[in-house]
């Protein structure tokens, strides 16, 4: 039995050991899990995979210290602007400067306007602000010495500052200078079936099953599409299928890659949600008022189900498209226009928001490619009725489940095909007799 | 079995009796493994069934298979450990009992130490190893091989024998593709050949023998080679000869005639036909040295 003279062989080898007998188990039932345990534990073991994860986290905590350092700095020359005084002439043709505020500012009222703008030129004032007669419709010309590109900001807004003040003191109410100048701030309710309805507050959370959706395309789209490539390149396929169903095999892989998908976007956001809490101010990130977000239950559960929906369509055609294809660069081919569909109802946002019964937002919204974005946009501005609601959905999944059976199908009898691109009729021609389907 | 307007398997029917070894021979393109896969059910045949046990088989219901296909490969960038519990695991064993098992096997095959490398970075044969533990990790009922010492030096070849010996003398049942027509004389109990998708022999490996010229009586001999009634001469080179029977010539016929025709006969053993010779005759010369 033994082989004696090889090095290459323990001596003596000792006969294999036999493992308990594994009870018979029809496929489906018992190996799912260990799919899912596998499929995401290698991909958690790979050090590329956590070197492309943690980048983004990277370079994401360079640009906030970047950030920070650069608000500190700007900071403290604010407040170095603040305490330095800018000392300027003015000409008032228009008489609407009030004296004491000019030179309360530092302002002194020049009598030659180019005598005024010589001395600028000179060196010899800082600067120098031109006042016409009408100043609604003309135009105040500003002068000055130049001190770089953000600091010369500061003569326009102390010459605008000087009219605002000098027009708040003629009218004598800031609320009359604020009314005239249409700086007021409203707030709108509005009513539908006798409810209030949300207004915008009520568009974001659904609209974050739009986000939701598009982070987990971008970033598992590859992923599913080289999912089953990857037995097929290695010439895995046929000791997986007579070990696997193929079914367990492919639902396996997609809930690990939502796992994988998980953890990137944990790993995404724990610096944002750092410096959201603990860096606001100094990241200058703004501070969010979630008053006015309001959660309804009706447009929550859709927007759930359209991305669920959504989200079965794309891995089942993204699936399908790696058992057809023979490589990965031949699927290539297929992949970028299929994500440019994802992308396209954009082109039709106006519409999509204004005019819900337009037809090219009508195809957007029953095509099953570009159904879940449009339908999430009109779900998320109120444009998406019930009944178009049922009916996507029910689209999405029935498309959905078709599709992954096509695509298990596909893997099942299709996959052995190592070289050449698979002919799909030809994969439904003479039913299987002895497989028992 | 039909490829588009092709028939590529026709009107094949064949038993494997449980326990036995059973080898499927038959020149490239001759039908081999397209017949194979479409008994595990990977490709859909026309028509046909498999039954194990007088009950229709279907790999799904989770019998204790092992099959090494022709076309092999693992995942390549994951370690040998790794793959093979894995495979254990979808075969039914714990995490447990498949690493322990694995270990052993790396340890039998001389792969030890190779245990936490990436399979890509093993030779091709260390992979066949490696695919080959994983087939029969299940200690499987049925064993389906699809030219398995393919790719492997002498040595290792021989290595792969013993383990399928040893998974026959286990009790498995085991089905085999080769070429090699020393491993079917050494392992099998029956055999099939198949040209063009059909049947042209099956039986034990002796009836197929004697049904492709049977007997064989090598001789070397002093003098003339006379031409007889009771033998045909199908070599005669150097007082060496091989002859074949006709009706009648048994080992004493042949004898008595030869010596009586004042051949001096030095040696007179008797041989079966070589399944090389089968094989040939089956295939014509023409398509051996094609192969060749």
């Amino acid at each position: 039995m033994a082989q004696q003279t090889s090095t290459q062989l323990p001596s003596p080898a000792p006969a294999l050991p036999t493992p308990p007998a594994p009870p018979k188990r029809p496929f489906a039932r018992h190996n799912l899990r260990t799919v899912v345990d596998f499929e995401f534990t290698r991909t958690m073991k790979k050090r590329g995979f956590w070197i492309a994860t943690l980048s983004i986290p990277v370079v994401m905590a360079i640009v906030f210290a970047l950030i920070y350092m650069s608000n500190s700095s700007t900071a403290a020359s604010e407040d170095a602007q603040k305490t330095a005084a800018v000392s300027f002439t003015y000409t008032d043709a228009s008489g609407l400067v009030t004296p004491g505020i000019a030179t309360a500012m530092g302002g002194t009222k020049a009598t030659d306007p180019g005598q005024a703008l010589q001395d600028v030129k000179r060196g010899l004032t800082e600067a120098y602000f031109a006042y016409p007669a009408e100043p609604a419709t003309q135009p105040v010309k500003v002068y000055g010495t130049d001190k770089g590109i953000f600091e010369n900001g500061k003569y326009d807004a102390v010459a605008k500052q000087l009219l605002t003040a000098s027009a708040q003191a003629e009218v004598g109410s800031p609320q009359l200078t604020a009314a005239a100048s249409g700086d007021v701030k409203t707030e709108s309710e509005t009513f539908k079936d006798g409810q209030a309805t949300g207004g915008f507050g009520s568009a974001i959370p659904p609209l974050l099953f739009l986000l939701i959706f598009y982070i987990s395309i971008i970033l598992l789209s590859n992923q599913m599409l080289n999912s089953t490539l990857e037995e097929k390149e290695n010439r895995v396929t046929e000791m997986i299928l007579t070990t696997l169903n193929p079914t367990t095999l492919i639902i396996g892989k997609v809930i690990a890659l939502f796992m994988v998908g998980l953890v990137q976007i944990l790993v995404f956001l724990t610096p944002i949600a750092v410096g959201y809490l603990f860096f606001r101010d100094k990241l200058a990130i703004p501070d969010l008022d979630l008053s006015t977000v309001t959660f309804e239950p009706g447009t929550m559960i859709v927007g759930a189900l359209l991305l669920l929906g959504g989200f079965t369509v794309f891995t089942g055609v993204l699936v399908a498209i790696g058992a057809i294809m023979p490589t990965a660069k031949d699927a290539g081919t297929i992949f970028g226009p299929l994500m440019a569909l994802i992308f396209a109802p954009f082109y039709a946002i106006s519409l999509i928001i204004s005019d819900p019964r337009a037809p090219i937002v009508q195809i957007f919204s029953y095509f099953p490619l570009s159904a879940p974005v449009t339908a999430m946009l009109r779900n998320g501005f109120g444009t998406l009725s019930p009944a178009e609601s049922a009916i996507i959905i029910a689209e999405l999944f029935i498309t959905g489940f078709l599709v992954l059976r096509l695509a298990v199908h596909l893997f099942r009898y299709g996959s052995i095909q190592y070289s050449s691109k698979l002919s799909i009729a030809g994969t439904f021609r003479k039913k299987n007799a002895l497989a028992g389907k | 079995m039909d490829f588009g307007d092709t028939t590529v398997i026709k009107d094949l029917s064949f038993d494997v009796r449980a326990g036995e070894t059973f080898g499927f021979l038959g020149s490239n393109g001759s039908g081999k493994t397209t017949t194979l896969r479409a008994l595990l059910g990977i490709y859909q045949p026309s028509a046909g069934t498999l039954h194990i046990g007088g009950k229709n088989f279907d790999p799904r219901d989770g019998a204790r298979l092992g099959y090494l296909p022709e076309e092999r490969g693992l995942y390549k960038k994951e370690s040998v450990l790794d793959v093979m519990v894995y495979f254990g695991r979808l075969k039914g064993l714990d995490k447990t009992h498949a690493k322990a098992w694995s270990r052993q096997y790396l340890e039998r095959v001389g792969l030890a130490d190779r245990a936490t490398m990436r399979l890509d970075k093993l030779s091709g044969g260390q992979q066949q190893k490696i695919q080959l533990g994983v087939t029969i990790m299940n200690d499987p009922e049925l064993l389906i091989l699809d030219e398995p010492t393919k790719g492997f030096d002498p040595v290792n070849r021989r290595l792969l024998m013993d383990i399928i010996e040893e998974q026959k003398l286990a009790g498995a049942t085991v089905i085999m593709v080769t070429h090699q027509m020393e491993e079917v004389e050494r392992l099998c109990d029956r055999v099939i050949l198949l040209k063009d998708g059909t049947s042209r022999a099956y039986g034990t490996v002796a009836e197929v023998q004697e049904q492709f010229g049977g007997t064989r009586y090598r001789l070397s001999y002093d003098g003339a080679l006379p031409p007889s009634a009771f033998y045909d001469i199908v070599t005669d080179a150097g007082g060496n000869a091989e002859l074949s029977p006709r009706p009648g010539g048994d080992e004493r016929a042949v004898l008595r005639e030869l010596i009586d025709r004042g051949v001096a006969v030095r040696s007179f053993t008797t041989a079966r036909t070589s399944l090389d010779e089968v094989f040939i005759k089956v295939y014509g010369e023409n398509h051996e040295m094609a192969e060749v």
